[in-house]
């Protein structure tokens, strides 16, 4: 019963906002096709104009678009792009997968140091080291990813020359070796990764730290010491798994967020993915990346989240229902 | 028992220092602010050469156009703090009385509002920014009601959970048999018992502001008619003072952002964590403060 009612809400949501996918790119004042065209639309007949709206199915009342655009979808089928020219399927996929790989060993780093150190700052509540992370942790929540890009950036490849100033892969692509290549590959992330690293430790981190040092006054803390567990196992296995959960909703609402989020990054490093994909085609009105871009966002964060919420329930017997 | 004391009572005490330290960093940036605002002469004062390093007459040098850097980013500062501040409240507003609702409600429409606020929190922030910054339009204005639009269901959430934990409370109970209307009981007695949580976001709501306002001005969807700490780092970006590693035009503003967002930031988790403690110790349910 509860799963059906969830399961309704689920629909719901996902109606509304890929309805509002919809809605958004056509509430932006400007001409799709006059955007496209640029000054060149002067030069054009008023028939050409025509003609590609009608090719882009720009002619047809709203109401019909939004039928066409539910029963596209429902054929799996994103469209073609009004600039590139190209199906918006695998525009996506491409540009997804540029900032996947920016993005994953991002997340994982993240996770990974904020369940380390929030564990022990949270477990040490004011101790030198909890008040080092701290710091720390609010410093990097502070700073806005550019400046620490740019930073970065300046101080390793602009003035030491140690790093790549920007882009995914060494220039002239598989020449090298292939362990070269993977090399390249690695020097040219090491920044963009970093800085993102930063940007999403902070919350969560902060986060495990607040849960932890809930925990650690609970009556099964005393038992396991009190049972001779060795010290360590103590916070890092009893309370950590009870205090996980925050720390994993955090996560996955991040990895929805950072897809989304990185543009800005992308922007600095002069990395072409989902974040600068989106900012062109909101600023030349290409409805169909728009749309396939937005969609393929909600499905990621909603999928996550149903994700969460069935891991939550494995990991916290309390929560399940 | 006495090592919990001796924990809260250091908790206390950083909170007060991190309180401290929020006030003096943001009395320097207010004080900051009035300077600009006296000092307006909108667009950078008087032109002199171009790109000039920092010296004596320029002390963080000049930009492209030959204006003093030091001078555009004082000019800048009350515009950054005002669309800080007014999105914050804006959002927080909007968040508290979302959150009233969705929390006190019952039934169907209680899932309603909780819905509208999952939905809210599911969306990805910053291509939602993008498209309503291009849909309203630049400008002041524009830019503080898109901010405050994705700013408000933190607040929302974390008033409607409070709020449902306060509407079966013993004070709550009473308010009802004594025949109060239920407008009366959420605004005079629900309300006081979640301003401490809503001084907190407010302030964390207003840091948060202020970085995304820096970010849309960082991708030149800012006012364009106005200076602001994220304009100044638009344009190093883009014409070049970036590229050629001028330090002293990208990094104060930066720094300026960073400094003012870690201000309020300190204030917010010193009132956030003054704001938990009752909670925690469950004294609310004996002395209500609203009653």
């Amino acid at each position: 019963m509860r799963g059906a009612v969830r399961l309704t809400r689920l629909g719901l949501c996902l109606f509304l906002v890929l309805s509002l996918n919809f809605a958004l790119p056509r509430l932006m004042p400007g001409d799709p096709v006059l955007m496209l065209l640029g000054p060149e639309s002067v030069t054009l007949s008023q028939k050409t104009h025509e003609e590609l709206r009608k090719e882009y199915g720009l002619d047809r009342s709203l109401g019909e678009q939004f039928v066409r655009y539910w029963r596209e979808l429902g054929a799996v089928r994103l469209g073609t792009s009004f600039h590139h020219r190209r199906d918006v399927a695998s525009l996506v996929g491409e540009h997804l997968g540029r900032t996947l790989c920016l993005l994953l060993p991002a997340v994982f780093l993240s996770t990974l140091a904020a369940a380390l150190l929030g564990t022990l700052a949270g477990w040490r509540r004011g101790s030198p080291l909890d008040l080092a992370v701290t710091s720390l942790a609010i410093l990097g929540y502070a700073m806005p990813a550019f400046l620490t890009a740019m930073v970065l950036l300046d101080l390793f490849s602009h003035r030491l020359g140690w790093l790549p100033l920007g882009g995914l892969a060494p220039l002239g692509g598989t020449g090298g070796s292939r362990m070269e290549f993977m090399a390249g590959v690695l020097r040219h992330l090491a920044l963009p990764v970093a800085v993102l690293t930063a940007a999403s430790s902070a919350a969560k981190l902060l986060v495990m730290r607040g849960s932890v040092s809930a925990a650690r006054h609970e009556p099964y803390v005393l038992y396991a010491r009190a049972r001779g567990v060795e010290p360590w196992r103590v916070p890092f296995v009893h309370v950590f798994r009870n205090a996980c959960l925050p720390l994993l909703h955090l996560t996955a609402l991040h990895l929805g967020f950072v897809v989304s989020g990185a543009v800005l990054v992308e922007v600095v490093f002069s990395i072409n993915g989902m974040g600068s994909l989106i900012l062109h085609a909101a600023l030349h009105r290409d409805y169909p990346v728009l749309q396939g871009a937005l969609l393929v966002l909600t499905l990621v964060v909603m999928g996550l989240n149903v994700l969460v919420g069935a891991v939550s329930g494995l990991l916290d017997p309390r929560v399940r229902t | 028992m006495s090592n919990e004391g001796r924990v809260r009572d250091r908790n206390g005490g950083r909170g007060k220092g991190a309180s401290r330290a929020g006030t003096a960093l943001l009395l320097c940036f207010a004080a900051m602010a009035v300077l600009g605002i006296l000092t307006e002469s909108g667009g950078g004062g008087p032109r002199s050469l171009p790109l000039q390093p920092p010296s004596r007459q320029h002390p963080l040098g000049t930009d492209d156009m030959g204006y003093d850097l030091l001078r555009l980013l004082v000019e800048a500062a009350p515009v950054s703090l005002m669309v800080g501040l007014g999105a914050g409240a804006v959002a927080a507003i909007l968040g508290t009385g979302v959150g009233l609702l969705a929390g006190y409600a019952r039934g169907v429409r209680a899932e309603v509002l909780s819905a509208v606020i999952d939905v809210a929190l599911l969306i990805p922030m910053l291509p939602l920014m993008v498209l309503l910054t291009t849909l309203l339009g630049p400008g002041m204005g524009n830019i503080i009601l898109v901010i405050a639009l994705i700013g408000w269901c933190s607040t929302a959430r974390a008033v409607r959970a409070r709020v449902i934990q306060l509407r079966d409370a013993p004070f709550v109970e009473a308010l009802k048999a004594l025949g109060l209307t239920r407008g009366r009981i959420v605004l005079l007695h629900v309300l006081p018992n979640v301003s401490g949580i809503v001084s907190a976001k407010l302030v964390l709501g207003i840091a948060g502001a202020m970085l995304s306002e820096a970010a849309l001005s960082f991708m030149g969807l800012g006012d364009p008619l106005r200076p602001s700490w994220g304009r100044i780092m638009h344009f190093a970006f883009q014409r070049g003072g970036f590229a050629n590693g001028l330090w002293n035009w990208y990094l104060p503003p930066g720094l300026c952002i960073t400094a003012c967002a870690l201000g309020f930031v300190f204030l917010g988790l010193a009132w956030e964590q003054r704001a938990e403690t009752p909670a925690v110790a469950e004294e609310w349910a004996d002395e209500p403060r609203g009653a």
